[in-house]
């Protein structure tokens, strides 16, 4: 018994070590980042581990002018909301209707939406870009919203046919005898029950899409349309421009994530987990 | 009755009719057409293409490149793959008890997985600088100057550098979902084979894990199938794909091929080669998720 006590007592000691270690190896870099944001030019590249000595927030400002952030933002908020407006209405209807709707087909339209999955956008980004262009939405932010909300369907209707076949029938059944027709079942029973997996998709999708670098540098080549990523990466190769500056932007562009997910934690973690645990 | 039916027949049709159009718009046809593209020498603007049949492919075999790229694709997607899952293992069993401080660990360790790949590559590129950088910078201060390396322009270690980062920004991820799935495996199920004698290894071995293996298969496949095509922009960001290709992977010498040389009807046969080999990963996954959702 003692020994199993003294046992346990040392897997504690190390387990809490192993934690520390994690935590400081994630924070490290990002504590550094904001760190170096507020350095000046030259201690940028004199005092490295230090941290900062006059605390330089003219960088913030001037990144946010030189990048041109306030226009990216509002680029990156129309992108972001436009895929969430096309997406949750569309993976709800569609997954409502496999998950409680008997009809002829109902199997081969749910393997063909999730055989999505199978084709990421990386492989098909060149006859995509291709199809935007015969569209006539190259350089356009709807075409950007197009294929971002094509891009989250297949996950987002597996997730929402899951949440609705989860729903007991007999609530349905209740709002049809009382009266509704079935698209009135839906909006009025169904769709408030099933708020979680909306908000799962609002935090998976969200994300995906507020960071989404790859096909925005392949669909967007004028720089009054970029979203952030892009803008960011532009900024890089901008000439004159610092470290520090660089870090600013960085800060700035990570800023708006990291507040959100440290309100919402909870939210944020089942939801961007969700793919793996629920099913 | 048969109207009524009918009706429900047509609204379910019609529920699920946008879905259907935006995956055939933007996934399937898209994936056709790079077929078809990839029979054809393009440059991507003019209107007429040539016929090529599979010349695009015999020069996509030919090119040395291509395949160095291919190879640095599974070594990245396997290197990620085994580094993510067996540290999310190791640290989702040592933390699968009561600690304080554990919900601190969470959040802390979560965090990289909202930031954007692009300010990641930023962040770690500026650490790896070999001259002002906090690696080599804080190496130097240790007086450990023979591990000073250039991590990023040594081509033997530049891959393996990028890994790290990748593994850095997901690892925190799978322990959450690795510690979620430890955390329903009933307590009972456990006690009973430690009253029974079993040791900690055994019971890893013979209920930890067979009770844990429809979670850690997605945590692999997951990890599996994205690594395939999500690392453009950490190296695009960190690399370029340099130096001397050391760490091109297939998207980065696609995109190359597509924009950079023109040569469209090729970039589509790269893909199209990419898509074989990342689509038995991907069916992979499609089972276990039609399985798990009871795939009606």
């Amino acid at each position: 018994m003692r020994q199993r006590g003294l046992r346990g007592g040392i897997g504690r000691v190390g387990a809490y070590g192993v934690m520390a270690v994690c935590v400081v190896t994630t924070l490290f870099p990002l504590i550094w980042m904001v760190s170096g944001a507020l350095k000046s030019g030259q201690e940028f590249y004199s005092n490295i581990w230090g941290l900062p000595q006059d605390l330089t927030w003219a960088n913030f400002a001037r990144a946010w002018a030189e990048g041109g952030l306030g226009q990216k933002f509002a680029n990156s908020i129309i992108v972001t909301a436009g895929t969430m407006a096309i997406v949750l209405p569309v993976t709800s209807l569609a997954g409502y209707a496999l998950a409680s709707i008997e009809f002829p087909g109902r199997r081969a339209v749910y393997v063909y939406l999730l055989l999505g999955i199978m084709v990421p956008f990386g492989v098909i980004a060149i006859p995509v870009f291709t199809v935007v262009v015969q569209l006539g939405l190259l350089n356009t932010l709807p075409g950007l919203i197009l294929v971002y909300s094509a891009q989250s369907l297949p996950l987002g209707v597996f997730l929402m046919r899951s949440f609705f076949a989860s729903i007991p029938r007999e609530l349905e059944e209740a709002g049809l005898v009382d009266g509704c027709t079935l698209l009135g079942a839906f909006f009025r029973v169904v769709l408030p029950l099933a708020k979680p997996g909306l908000v799962t998709q609002l935090i998976f999708t969200g994300t995906t899409v507020w960071n989404e670098y790859f096909m925005a540098s392949i669909l967007l080549h004028r720089e009054a349309l970029q979203t952030l990523p892009l803008g960011l990466v532009t900024f890089t190769s901008k000439n004159g421009i610092e470290f520090p500056e660089l870090f600013a932007a960085s800060a700035i562009v990570t800023a708006p994530l990291v507040i959100l997910y440290l309100i919402a934690q909870r939210q944020f973690i089942a939801g961007l987990s969700a793919g793996a645990v629920k099913g | 009755m048969f109207t009524l039916q009918r009706r429900r027949r047509l609204t379910a049709w019609a529920m699920c009719a946008p879905a259907v159009m935006l995956a055939t718009g933007f996934i399937f046809y898209p994936l056709a057409r790079g077929a078809w593209i990839s029979l054809h020498q393009w440059d991507g603007f003019s209107a007429a293409m040539k016929w090529f049949g599979l010349r695009n492919y015999a020069n996509v075999a030919a090119d040395g490149i291509f395949w160095r790229a291919l190879g640095n694709t599974l070594i990245f997607a396997i290197a990620v793959t085994v580094a993510k899952n067996v540290l999310g293992m190791f640290l989702a069993t040592l933390l699968n008890r009561r600690l304080v401080g554990r919900g601190l660990f969470r959040t802390a360790t979560f965090l990289p997985v909202v930031m954007s790949f692009v300010v990641v590559g930023i962040l770690w590129s500026w650490i790896f600088n070999p001259t002002f950088g906090l690696l080599d910078s804080g190496l130097r201060m240790l007086g450990l100057d023979a591990w000073v390396q250039g991590w990023l322009s040594d081509p033997r270690i530049a891959l393996g550098s990028v890994i790290a980062v990748d593994v850095w920004k997901w690892t925190g991820f799978h322990v959450v979902v690795l510690l979620a799935g430890l955390q329903t495996i009933p307590a009972e199920l456990l006690e009973a084979a430690a009253i029974d004698g079993a040791s900690k290894p055994q019971i890893f071995r013979k209920i930890t894990l067979p009770q844990m293996m429809p979670v850690l298969s997605f945590s692999v496949l997951m990890s599996l199938t994205g690594a395939f095509v999500s690392n453009y922009d950490l190296v695009y960001v960190m690399t370029g794909g340099g130096p001397r290709h050391a760490t091109e992977v297939a998207l980065t010498w696609i995109m190359n091929a597509a924009f950079q040389n023109h040569a469209v009807g090729k970039a589509n046969a790269m893909s199209i080669i990419l898509f074989v080999c990342v689509a038995a990963a991907g069916a992979l996954q499609l089972r276990v998720m039609m399985a798990r959702s009871g795939g009606r």
